[in-house]
């Protein structure tokens, strides 16, 4: 009978890009199950939105996370904007979807670098993260920032895609293209790559029902689900997504659905530019938003995002939820952990794709 | 894709299950949402999930609003196509909730989060640990609102 | 005499050039968005590449000599911070990167923030920014460069 050990990861671990503390039971090479700790990167952010106004509060939850910033504020201010009963400008409504798509890919190429890394694709890691470097300079380019981006306002958008920001989207969106496929070539033949990842943590459609979970893990268990077609803010609505699933449920499984996440979504930047029509970027918004409640879902980089803001008639939210989609991959993690050897721990942390900050807000 | 879930079947299941009479509200914007007791609450999930395949539960929000200082408003975000919404109400000085996890497994952190952030009290499960809160955390539900002292 | 303290000189004067030259980097995240965290990654890529000054990003307290913090130090992430700082060997220097890491930036007020890391351990340069950008980490690893040169 092996003795049973312990292996703590973190609060700090080079494996770990945020803190969270992680205890992993072991018996010898077989692992047997895990617990966290999370409450490192809580910063109160629910309670501190009540004492801003709804303008300020766009810069604070827009650092929520560094990595899906522009998508948590576009769902903010989808919200504040239905309780205001405003509707934003279309051309608006596309900008908006653009940065989300571009930020899509940012952060798909970033999980694809430490996937990588973790498998021993140093190289990879490299390049990824210098291709990663083409969509932070559009992004640069549209807005000023690489990371935060304050583009969105209540009423719209801050900053116009002007006609001499086509030719270098283009530009650069082309070489995105030539390298996504390449690295779609990487993963799909390299045989290193699949041996690591067929077949582990395998996990299951039902048992992704039952927590809750939407977003490339589920898709990659098989479930149909994302919101950008099933309950789209807009202008998905007018817009042909391509949801992409697999039915295995392994670690492979969900490389593969992140991937043609970012093919899917660089095909989807261009129908963007090409859709995006004339006119105003914003609308006047007015200060004191009539009292009301509101829910808005959107689809980030990881899943779900379900926002949920009540007003009470002043400057100031009365209160404010936020559900990101971490919260439910970190806890169908210890089942993940439950199935796997020691060495592929790794494998399957950066599978789930953790975004700390996010969950712990 | 899953199938949309109608408002009428969603009414007609919760009133199914419980004596209250029950009516949908639509003040919540993009929810179909209903209040109900929060006894009938575990009997009525349970029924949602079998007979009307309602299993996606996105997330358990609950406040302490300024118009019913003495209660706290727990609302249940569900979504199968559209968003649908169950609302308790709890009694602010003892409230007690109970727990969903033996029918839906993701339920356990969002609980876990509601009890230490409004100090609610959740039956049928083991323990109810702290998820965010730091370990040397001392002043109490931190979102529940403060008494002014006179 | 005069020969001993001259080369007494020349010693300390490789000696620190060879450390400024090759400082090992701890990266700890106490807090924060993850935004500087991300650029702080993107130094070891082939953009910025800070491998080229010598720096190179370890894994152990035990080996680094520069502390690499973001975040506002949430009251949970205080301990680990402190024994990050304690179990590394001195000579040290903490460099605090982004505006929460100095001042707690736009989480000031929260209970559970302390507000800076400066509140926990002493710092050496602070380097604002929200999100700071990676030319601004370089240029603040310049600057400990030649402050070491001159001695600290």
């Amino acid at each position: 009978m092996k003795e049973k050990i312990t292996i703590p990861i973190g609060p700090q671990h080079p494996l770990l890009k945020e803190p969270i503390s992680l205890r992993i039971d072991a018996s010898g090479e077989e692992v047997l199950g895990g617990t966290l700790r999370l409450g490192y990167v809580h910063r109160g952010i629910e309670k501190l939105a009540e004492s801003r106004t709804y303008t300020q509060n766009i810069p604070l939850i827009e650092r929520i996370c560094g990595i899906c910033s522009h998508v948590h504020t576009t769902t903010f201010c989808y919200a504040v904007e239905a309780l205001l009963g405003i509707e934003i400008p279309p051309r608006a409504q596309y900008i908006r979807a653009l940065l989300c798509e571009l930020e899509r890919i940012h952060s798909h190429l970033l999980w694809l670098g430490v996937l990588a890394k973790h498998v021993g694709l140093e190289t990879v890691f490299m390049h990824s993260w210098h291709d990663r470097e083409l969509v932070l300079d559009i992004m640069e380019e549209l807005s000023g920032g690489r990371v935060s981006h304050g583009i969105n306002q209540i009423g719209g958008v801050r900053f116009d895609v002007d006609a001499e920001h086509h030719p270098m989207m283009a530009d650069k969106m082309q070489k995105l293209h030539e390298r996504i496929t390449q690295f779609m070539q990487i993963f799909e033949r390299e045989p290193s790559i699949k041996a690591r990842t067929h077949g582990v943590a395998p996990l299951s459609a039902d048992l992704i029902r039952q927590y809750g979970l939407a977003g490339p893990v589920a898709r990659a268990s098989g479930v149909d689900v994302d919101m950008r077609r099933d309950d789209p803010l807009p202008p998905y609505d007018r817009l042909d997504i391509s949801v992409i699933t697999h039915p295995d449920g392994d670690a492979w499984s969900r490389t593969y659905v992140r991937i043609y996440e970012i093919y899917e979504s660089l095909l989807l930047c261009e129908k963007i530019l090409q859709a995006i029509p004339e006119g105003n970027i914003s609308v006047r918004a007015r200060r004191k938003v009539p009292a009301g409640e509101v829910v808005v879902r959107s689809e980030a980089p990881r899943g779900e995002v379900v926002y949920y803001l009540r007003s009470n008639g002043t400057e100031y939210p009365a209160r404010l939820k936020i559900r990101t989609p971490t919260l439910p991959a970190l806890a169908i993690m210890p089942m993940q952990l439950a199935q796997i050897h020691v060495a592929d721990i790794p494998v399957v942390l950066a599978g789930v794709d953790l975004c700390i900050a996010c969950a712990d807000r | 894709m899953a199938n949309k879930l109608m408002p009428e079947d969603f009414l007609r299941c919760v009133s199914a299950h419980t004596q209250q009479p029950c009516e949908l509200t639509g003040h919540i914007i993009n929810e179909t949402a209903i209040t109900i007791a929060a006894d009938d609450l575990h009997d009525i999930v349970a029924a949602l999930m079998e007979e009307l395949n309602l299993t996606h539960l996105s997330a358990i929000t609950a406040q302490q609003r300024e118009d019913h200082p003495d209660e706290i408003q727990v609302m249940y975000h569900f979504w199968q196509g559209g968003g649908y919404t169950l609302i308790v109400w709890l009694p602010a000085a003892e409230p007690v909730l109970t727990s969903l996890m033996d029918i839906i497994i993701g339920a356990d952190f969002y609980e876990r989060e509601v009890a230490e952030m409004y100090g609610i009290t959740i039956t049928n499960r083991e323990e109810t640990p702290p998820l965010l809160l730091p370990d040397d955390w001392d002043e109490g539900p931190p979102m529940r609102r403060k008494e002014k002292s006179v | 005499m005069k020969g001993r303290t001259r080369l007494r000189q020349t010693i300390n004067s490789i000696y620190r050039w060879a450390q400024k030259n090759s400082l090992w980097v701890i990266h700890y995240n106490s807090g924060g968005c993850n935004g500087c965290d991300i650029e702080i990654l993107d130094l070891l890529t082939p953009r910025y590449d800070v491998e080229r000054l010598g720096i190179l990003a370890e894994g152990s307290p035990r080996h680094a000599d520069v502390l690499l913090c973001t975040g506002p130090v949430t009251r949970q992430s205080k301990e680990g911070l402190l024994q990050i700082y304690s179990q590394m060997p001195s000579p040290k220097w903490v460099v605090a990167v982004g505006s929460c890491s100095i001042t707690g930036g736009v989480f000031q007020g929260s209970p559970t923030v302390l507000g800076g890391i400066d509140k926990v351990v002493p710092v050496d340069l602070y380097v604002p920014g929200c999100a700071t950008r990676p030319e601004a980490i370089i240029a603040a690893f310049v600057q400990l460069q030649e402050r070491i040169a001159h001695g600290k």
